[in-house]
């Protein structure tokens, strides 16, 4: 037997054992300090930092303190910092596989607080896309502020269809006289038809005799007509041109006289005059900000969601996730008889400190296998602090299924939030800020399957603002949301998570539109006026010209008309058949004589 | 490192049997294929010290096939992925997962499962590659090498003479 068995080889496992108990022991809270670090690390692309980890074995407990993630885009802030975080781990589901934590606190949690020291960056995560929004008061107001420029900048901008489609008709008018013109000088002109009247005049006064005489007068009367037929060529091609000149010059007349309208239409889209009319005003004023709060739950989200194995389809993270899963390899769970999700936090209470006030966040049921044990996770969040003595009640569900599809719904209100110096406008065409404010409101919402359903109903009263604006326009609408003492505002937001489509209304809208559009709309009723009829005015130049031209083009075409029809005459002349005509009642008549001599006679 | 080295030297060409130096390899490639601190690690780090292997042939082999591991770890996953979602392996595989020493021993990892089996199916062919291959070093290679002056030069080294100290020629031969 002990040519196989080495008893002592027992006394050797066990001392390994004992070493590696006792490695763990000393060297856990190090060991898992620097794990929270390094992972936290491998995540955030910065550093991350704690203070001390402690390790309580019965039952096991995790005590982190002071834990500080770096802002990768802002190394000088954490992104998320906390005093203290105790959670109880179930040491047999972690043996397992997973991570069961029954009860997580975190004390003293804050969001973008300032470092001691800047925290190193490693990589920085993708930029969040600009929504858009950003200045879009500014160019509204600065594009009206531009759409009023003086009349006649306006009126001698050669864009102007008006200005450009008359010097086409012009010029089209001068190419096709030339054309004309052209073959108006290999038409036969008056002389030459005046001695073809001559030639088939003289040619009618001839007296014939005999047979002979009448067939030199055909003959002669073929020559002639040979030539008349040659200019009648010349004359046809002449109407021929004047015909495609014609279709060429009405089209271009009439695209002139539409040209005015054209061009008011362009203004109008330009200068945004018909944007004024719908003016969106209180979109333009809070949208940003609705956009960025907005922004900043689905930055949370996109933060969160990897880490759940949410419904995050994106292929970026699914493609890393599969190669994560290909060489790390992954847990496979099977039917259990008490089914246990991945990872669970039975309660967590966290105590969130922002600059606005404290508030007091709890939730049950922290999964994202909610279809395990068949429970919503529920959130609550509560402060009666926000800025002084406001109060916030919010509470959410949510749940994740088989197929991963996100489904939450939650409400809100708020109450009596004091609001102070809240810039509302920093552009170029005017600054505006609410200097303070009482904001109270509710709210609901609802996703599935990545689409938000978010009904927000603010109102604020007492309020005072303070502003400036650079043009009349800007200072016209400052003053205006001056007067306002009470501010009501319904934001809808609806459609895909991460980018939600925005509605804002507020009896501001109409407020705000009233005021302005009395102040401009008699300056803008007399700027429409003066364009039109600049515009009409370059019209009417440009057909005047072209009028010119359009009555030496009639002349032409009474020419070439004329030159035609004379020919065709001349051409259809019965001289042969006059002169035969003639001829025959002569010899008639001779014979007749001869006849009635030769039966006088016989007879007399 | 160059004691480690001598001990493995030596027990290729000690009194140490083929087939311990070739189960010690054997065994030391199943733990070396699988996540270090698992249950059936332990369970054959208890076997490599109460049977008669030879631990520094185990050691060795360990520290070599954990670096080979790397490179093979997408097809370790890819053993245990197969087998884990095979449908006519369902049923066994539910009613193992209600033990709780299955999942204490990380069998529903498919990076452990592909380990565990690819291991156990490789170690069988390699205890006898390894047979064969340390008598064919004890019979023809060594003899064969000792010929060279390069292999007279490191005779000379200290490194030989830390391979005499740990095989007890005391000096050298």
């Amino acid at each position: 037997m002990s040519r196989f068995i080495r008893w002592q080889g027992i006394a050797g496992f066990m001392v390994i054992m004992a070493l590696i108990i006792t490695f763990v022991y000393l060297f856990a809270d190090a060991l898992v300090k620097k794990g929270i670090e390094k992972s936290g690390e491998v995540y955030l692309g910065a550093e991350v930092n704690v203070t001390n980890v402690e390790i309580l074995y019965a039952p096991l407990t995790l005590n982190i303190e002071g834990f500080q993630a770096t802002d990768p885009k802002k190394p000088t802030h954490n992104l998320v910092s906390f005093s203290q975080a105790s959670a109880g781990v179930d040491v047999w589901q972690y043996l397992f596989g997973k991570l069961h934590i029954s009860e997580l606190n975190v004390v003293g949690l804050r969001i973008d607080q300032p470092r001691q020291s800047a925290g190193e960056v490693f990589f920085l995560a993708d930029d969040v896309t600009n929504n858009g929004e950003e200045g879009a008061i500014d160019s509204a107001l600065s594009n009206f502020d531009m759409s009023l420029p003086k009349v006649d900048d306006l009126l001698n901008n050669s864009d102007l269809l008006t200005v450009k489609r008359g010097k086409a008709l012009e010029q089209s008018y001068q190419a096709e006289m030339e054309k004309l013109k052209g073959l108006n000088k290999t038409l036969p002109n008056k002389d030459s038809l005046a001695r073809y009247k001559e030639q088939v005049s003289a040619l009618s006064k001839t007296k014939i005799k005999s047979l002979a005489d009448l067939e030199k007068l055909n003959t002669d009367f073929k020559v002639l007509k040979k030539q008349f037929q040659a200019d009648r060529a010349i004359v046809k091609q002449a109407k021929q041109q004047v015909t495609a000149s014609k279709e060429i010059l009405t089209k271009q007349t009439i695209a002139l006289k539409n040209a005015p309208q054209a061009d008011w239409k362009n203004i109008e889209s330009k200068y945004q005059l018909e944007d004024v009319d719908g003016g969106d005003f209180a979109h333009m004023l809070f949208g940003e900000q609705a956009r960025e709060y907005f922004g900043y739950a689905d930055s949370v989200y996109q933060k969160v969601a990897p880490l759940v194995n949410s419904s995050n389809k994106d292929k970026q993270n699914a493609d890393k996730q599969a190669t994560l899963a290909k060489n790390k390899g992954r847990y496979v769970h099977f039917n259990d008889e008490e089914p246990m999700p991945d990872v669970l936090i039975e309660q967590a209470n966290f105590s969130l400190l922002l600059a606005q006030g404290e508030f007091a966040i709890s939730g049950t049921e922290l999964t994202h296998q909610h279809w395990m044990r068949g429970k919503n996770s529920v959130v609550n969040v509560e402060s009666d602090n926000i800025q002084g003595a406001g109060k916030l009640a919010l509470a959410l569900e949510f749940s994740l299924d088989k197929e991963q599809v996100l489904s939450s719904d939650g409400k809100w209100q708020l109450d009596q939030v004091r609001l102070k110096d809240v810039a509302l406008q920093k552009s170029s065409a005017f600054n505006l800020q609410l200097n303070s404010g009482i904001l109270a409101g509710d709210g609901t919402f609802s996703i599935l399957d990545g689409q938000l359903d978010s009904l927000t109903q603010l109102n604020l009263e007492k309020t005072q603002y303070s502003g400036a604006g650079t043009s009349n326009l800007s200072t016209l609408f400052i003053d205006t949301v001056q007067s306002l003492k009470t501010l009501a505002l319904t934001i809808t937001a609806k459609g895909k998570m991460t980018d939600p489509e925005f509605s804002i209304s507020s009896p501001l809208d109409k407020q705000l539109k009233k005021s302005m559009m009395k102040q401009v709309s008699n300056k803008l009723t007399s700027f429409k006026t003066d364009i039109k009829a600049g515009l009409n005015a370059k019209l009417t130049d440009a057909l005047g010209v072209s009028s010119k031209e359009g009555q030496s083009f009639v002349d032409l075409e009474a020419v070439v008309n004329d030159t035609d029809k004379a020919l065709e005459n001349l051409m259809n002349s019965d001289v042969v058949k006059a002169k035969k005509k003639e001829f025959e009642d002569k010899q008639k008549k001779k014979l007749e004589d001869k006849l009635k001599k030769k039966l006088g006679k016989l007879f007399g | 490192m160059l004691t480690l080295l001598a001990k493995l030297l030596n027990a290729l060409n000690s009194e140490s049997s083929t087939r311990q130096i070739s189960l010690a390899i054997a065994i030391g490639f199943i733990v070396g294929l699988s996540p270090l601190l698992t249950l059936h690690n332990i369970v054959l780090l208890f076997l490599v010290l109460f049977l008669r292997v030879n631990i520094g042939g185990f050691i060795l082999a360990l520290g070599f096939f954990k670096g080979l591991s790397y490179l093979l770890s997408s097809l370790i996953v890819s053993v245990g992925e197969s087998l884990l979602s095979a449908e006519s392996l369902q049923s066994l595989f539910n009613t193992l997962y209600q033990f709780s020493i299955f999942k204490l021993a990380h069998l529903h990892h498919t990076y452990t499962l592909g380990a565990l089996v690819l291991g156990c199916l490789l170690a069988i062919p390699l205890y006898f590659m390894c047979n064969f291959l340390i008598e064919k070093y004890r019979l023809h290679i060594k003899t064969f090498f000792e010929k060279f002056r390069i292999v007279k030069a490191l005779k000379a080294s200290k490194f030989y003479s830390v391979y005499c100290q740990v095989s007890g020629q005391g000096g050298i031969s």
